[in-house]
């Protein structure tokens, strides 16, 4: 094990994942030097996260992979996943994806980074206890210790999910989309402990699609397409000069390159569609918002900002009339039907009756308000889906199809109002253009109002016609 | 359980609607032991209360093929009419838990507020009297009867149906797919159709198979205690209690129900879909 320092931190040769005979990941190989960091870039459903589970060796048991990883160099057939087991913790660690839910509900946070030190460092127990209590203070969770992972915010979570997979001091971790579904502080703060990672000498293979972090981490990067690696590089040479025609156009459809709103034409000047006065929300203690006020009109395109936690999503609700205001009202025009304010959820997955064909939820759709199935199947094609999608259950449609099933649904009922939750803060850049591209184009073709939450500046900058800012107890508008 | 055949997939990784082989052979299973307790007694054709005393532990023969009980019964007609009586009572009184209590829990997180809690205490309170306590309070007014028995089962065992029911719905109900499907102007019967039974089905098959087994075991012990059915009804539970003497002479005797019991339950467990059997 000398000469470990030259010895690449996770050298890949020629890694394929399998499903019987059909490559899911294929003919992936490259290398990270100790100390040094890999962004893998590329849209969900390119084998990213495949590629990952293949590496640590705990792919599901119906596939298989080939190929050869060395990790601290030594080197293990890929096929041979159970003997890179003993190197969890200790020699590769993974951060999954959305760490809140990976930490265990009922363990306070310090006990949960002290079982790493002791169960896999084998530190002794009131040792372990104390070098969980300095990690956590060493990256500001001091105060934390004693708390339960549900009251962490995302990007605490975060940290104290990064501190329990390192505590055994594994000298390269794998990282799966740390900033799926945050917001742009919290982006920062997964950023600074990658960078305070990479200053203690680790090793980092970053999964995501957020090109910003890629940007920002620097180091290598590689891109992914179709499971296989297209191009690779270092990160500020492909960024800035991409050779191949996907990562061109999965540049261009990060939200920080999309056009500044080309409004010319004045703000649409329909009939109010919906009126709120006063409307003031708290839940316990906290108070959300006091006191908005506002008028939406017809074809307006309205954003709803804030810092997370400061009720954009129940502000939306209320105005669709799901949550109820403490104070306040919501006013809709006269002769709207019930079912005139629509709302594209942020997760799609979660938006489908989850046991049911899509098929079947929309046929119910169709025939309780005696729509044409032919007007579906068309606002369908123009979405460039697949009529066969329908024919599988909502969690074997990809996220970017699901959420524009969902949007066609919508679309259907001719609303008045769509509130779109985040519509695409779970989808990959490119997908996310394409959603966004579709909902402006039906929302502006048929005059309904939209109100966008979500959390990315650019989004905002890009397609709102105004905003409306929650904040602490600042009034708005 | 759901037969219905569902169009083949060709995508990777569909859930297998398929039942395995398991489950296969538990249909198979209960199936034949359906029959035997539906046409069992028609097809034996012999009054199982019928004595000669002469022929008491009568060997096995072609004939009488279970041979006959310590009072000169033929056993075959006996386990014949016994499964229908027991499978019966014990398929009606879990029914007859399942429906009310499904329908009570869905009612209660449905509509919340003051019946939700007024049903959750009169579940509580009939979950802090044992249920055998309760079949027992209930024969001792009318002994030895099938009504009481029935009654008591079920009223013991609904709030297991409503309290997962009720857990279960109130957190589908806040669920985005229930949100969407209201904004979309769907209403109860919709939702409960397609949202919250498919979630709760499989939930509830699973209690309903051990609130069966439960319930043929209740009724055993009870007759064992004296307060079930009372002999010379030819039920599992009493046939058991009654033959267990003669176990040295003609162990098939005793044999027999004890078989046909584990045999039902091995059918029902056998049910179980694969990643719940894990």
């Amino acid at each position: 094990m000398n000469g470990r320092t030259t010895m690449p931190a996770l050298a890949v040769e020629n890694l394929a994942v399998l499903h019987g005979e059909r490559a899911l990941v294929r003919d992936i190989s490259f290398t990270i030097a100790a100390g040094g960091v890999l962004t893998l870039l590329g849209e969900s459903g390119s084998g990213k996260s495949l590629l990952a589970q293949a590496i640590m060796g705990s792919l599901p048991a119906t596939l298989r992979c080939e190929g050869r990883v060395a990790i601290g160099g030594e080197a293990t057939g890929a096929a041979a996943q159970s003997s890179r087991h003993a190197g969890w913790g200790r020699r590769l660690a993974l951060l999954p994806q959305e760490p809140w839910l990976a930490l265990d509900p009922t363990m306070r946070v310090r006990d949960q980074v002290a079982e790493t030190y002791a169960l896999v460092k084998r530190s002794p127990w009131r040792g372990a206890r104390d070098l969980a209590a300095r990690a956590l203070a060493s990256l500001g969770l001091r105060d934390a210790a004693h708390k339960y992972p549900f009251m962490l915010s995302g990007g605490m979570a975060q940290r104290v999910a990064f501190l329990a997979t390192h505590a055994a001091g594994a000298p390269l971790m794998i990282i799966d989309e740390p900033t799926k579904g945050l917001d742009a502080d919290r982006r920062g703060e997964v950023l600074e402990l990658l960078r305070a990672a990479q200053s203690e000498g680790m090793s980092l293979l970053c999964i995501t699609h957020d090109i910003w972090l890629a940007r920002a981490l620097g180091g290598q990067l590689a891109v992914m397409l179709d499971g296989a690696m297209i191009e690779q590089g270092e990160a500020a040479q492909v960024l800035a000069a991409p050779q191949q025609d996907y990562t061109r156009r999965l540049l261009a459809a990060d939200p920080g390159s999309w056009p500044a709103r080309r409004e010319t034409a004045p703000a649409p000047e329909g009939g109010a569609i919906v009126q709120v006065d006063g409307l003031t929300k708290s839940f316990g203690r906290q108070r959300l918002f006091s006191d908005v006020s506002s008028r939406i009109a017809a074809g307006e395109i309205v954003a709803v900002s804030g810092p997370s936690g400061s009720g954009k999503t129940t502000f939306g609700n209320i105005v669709l009339g799901v949550a109820k205001p403490d104070s306040g009202r919501v006013q809709r025009a006269p002769g709207l039907a019930p079912t005139a304010f629509q709302k594209i959820q942020q997760d799609p997955g979660a938006a489908f009756a989850p046991r049911i064909r899509l098929r079947q939820s929309l046929r119910d759709l169709v025939q309780l308000h005696g729509l044409d199935w032919a007007q579906l199947e068309a606002l369908l094609t123009r979405m460039r889906l697949a009529p066969a999608l329908l024919d599988r259950l909502p969690h074997q449609v990809s996220g970017g199809e699901l959420q524009r099933i969902a949007l066609a649904r919508v679309l259907l009922m001719q609303p008045a109002l769509i509130f779109a939750d985040e519509p695409t803060s779970r989808l990959d850049p490119v997908t996310q253009q394409d959603v966004f591209a579709l909902v402006l184009e039906h929302v502006r073709s048929r005059g309904s109002a939209l109100l966008l939450v979500t959390h990315d500046a650019d989004i905002v900058r890009s397609v709102a016609n105004r905003r409306i800012a929650l904040g602490s107890g600042a009034p708005a508008e | 359980m759901n037969i219905h055949p569902s169009p083949e997939l060709v995508i990777d990784d569909a859930p297998a609607r398929r039942l395995n082989r398991a489950q296969l052979a538990g249909i198979a299973l209960l199936g034949v032991i359906g029959l035997f307790a539906l046409f069992g007694p028609w097809l034996v054709g012999i009054d199982p209360a019928r004595q000669q005393l002469e022929r008491f532990l009568e060997n096995p023969s072609l004939a009488h093929p279970l041979g006959f009980d310590q009072l000169g019964r033929d056993m075959l007609a006996r386990l014949a009419h016994g499964a229908r009586l027991s499978l019966t009572l014990a398929g009606l009184s879990v029914l007859s838990a399942a429906i009310p209590g499904t329908l009570l829990g869905l009612l209660a997180a449905w509509r919340g507020g003051w019946p939700e809690r007024v049903l959750a205490a009169f579940a509580d309170a009939v979950l802090a009297l044992p249920g055998l306590l309760l079949v027992l309070l209930l024969s001792a007014f009318t002994p030895g009867g099938f009504w009481p028995l029935y009654v008591g089962i079920s009223l013991a065992l609904w709030v297991e149906y409503f309290r997962v029911v009720r857990a279960a719905s109130r957190i589908l109900l806040a669920s985005p797919h229930v949100e969407a499907a209201r904004l979309l102007g769907f209403g109860p019967l919709h939702i409960v159709r397609r949202h919250l039974m498919p979630e709760l089905l499989p939930r509830l098959s699973t209690l309903m198979r051990f609130g069966f087994a439960g319930a043929v075991l209740a009724m055993s012990a009870l007759g064992f205690v004296g307060v079930g059915l009372q002999p010379p009804t030819p039920e599992l539970g009493v046939m058991m209690i009654e033959l267990l003497p003669y176990y040295g002479e003609a162990p098939w005797l005793i044999g027999a129900p004890v078989l046909l019991l584990f045999l039902t339950l091995f059918g029902l467990l056998l049910l179980a879909p694969e990643r719940e059997a894990a």
